[in-house]
């Protein structure tokens, strides 16, 4: 064998490996083995059968655990409301992801992010949305800024994504803060653009990007706030909380009525 | 005269507008790596001048002006870390024209 017929050989026993493994599986590890195949998974097309296939996959497994709309919940103050959970469960207009500037959607396999479980609950399809976004683009997405696709399987009408700043060793500066309100801004701006009447905003930055909590759900409020109050949008903001440490600092910082 | 505004400096000499980085800017992005000017030449307060790519973010860098770009650092695209230099002879960015004064003036003193 030469090097390239040997890399043929190997690489032939690793994906029989795989799907020796995958025929061997429960369910959950089939799940496990299918999202994590979609998240690495190349924007390139893809058959309508595939698609056909996964799309009622994907509607059955969305619907499995109860979806929450806007109608479940109790208004926080006007327009603005918390709730916990995972964001693929909500059933309104549009739901804010936390993107990375490549805008692709998560590429680490089963990685426990809001892009990841986002990008796989609303199926292939959201990588090729951004992909061709990105590629008419021609460079890769400011912090800030906000895109718009539709949210395909998803319970969720549209997917409005954006890039948070990073913080780093150095700390909160005044441009993050200022690049993490003007992901709040150029969100809502684009939800009122496609008339959403709902919004369900993440913990924008809080995560991988290490933005403290506290200090980003201030930016947060105040931006939601401060947009409504100059635009008089009648939009509906839903803020979105996982953690138990953002669900109290949301619920204090929405006790205080301004 | 030298203010700053939107994490750049500001320095007028007679019309001439010249903007440039500041080092609070420079440390947030990091080593620059990409840039690409908006090939629009009027710029509204908060207008784009040009994208960049460094190694703490991606960016869109904003005016603190309105103004007419009358000249652009072009040396900045081939040579990205420019904007990383201390001097200002290499990290300017535009200069503008038709700004505002009394705008300018309001900005903080640099």
């Amino acid at each position: 064998m030469n090097q390239e017929e040997k890399l043929d050989y190997l690489i032939a026993y690793l994906k029989e490996e795989t799907i020796h493994a995958c025929s061997q599986a429960s369910v959950d590890e089939k799940i496990s083995l299918f999202r994590g195949l979609c998240n690495v998974r190349e924007p390139i097309p893809v058959s309508t059968d595939f698609l056909k296939i996964q799309n009622q996959f994907l509607s059955a497994w969305n619907h499995e655990r109860p979806t929450v709309s806007i109608n479940d919940l109790k208004a926080a103050q006007h327009q603005l409301y918390i709730w916990q959970g995972d964001i693929t469960r909500l059933a309104v207009d549009g739901i804010v992801n936390a993107a990375n500037s490549e805008l692709l959607g998560c590429t680490l396999a089963n990685h426990h992010c809001i892009d990841n479980i986002i990008h796989t609950r609303a199926g292939v399809q959201l990588r090729l949305d951004c992909y061709e976004i990105m590629q008419q683009q021609g460079r890769k997405e400011a912090a800030g800024k906000a895109k718009i696709t539709k949210g395909y399987n998803l319970p969720a009408n549209y997917v409005i994504h954006t890039v948070g700043p990073f913080i780093d060793s150095r700390g909160v500066s005044l441009l993050k803060e200022r690049l993490l309100a003007s992901c709040y801004e150029a969100s809502l701006k684009l939800a009122d653009e496609y008339q959403l009447s709902t919004i369900a905003f993440c913990c924008i930055s809080t995560g991988e990007f290490n933005f403290p909590n506290q200090r980003a759900a201030e930016i947060a409020v105040q931006t939601v706030k401060a947009y409504i109050h100059k635009t008089q949008s009648e939009i509906q903001v839903i803020f979105n909380v996982f953690k138990d440490e953002d669900l109290h600092i949301y619920e204090s910082l929405l006790a205080k009525k301004e | 005269m030298k203010k700053r505004g939107d994490f750049l400096f500001i320095e007028k000499n007679g019309d001439v507008y010249t903007l440039s980085m500041t080092p609070e800017l420079q440390d947030d992005i990091g080593t620059v790596g990409f840039v690409e000017f908006i090939d629009e030449d009027t710029l509204e307060v908060g207008g784009a001048i040009l994208n960049l790519e460094a190694s703490k973010t991606v960016l869109e860098l904003a005016s603190p002006l309105a103004g007419k770009i009358v000249e652009r650092n072009e040396s900045v695209t081939n040579e990205p870390t420019l904007l990383n230099s201390a001097k200002s002879e290499d990290n300017w960015v535009v200069k503008l024209t038709n700004v505002d004064e009394s705008v300018f003036n309001e900005l903080e003193e640099a």
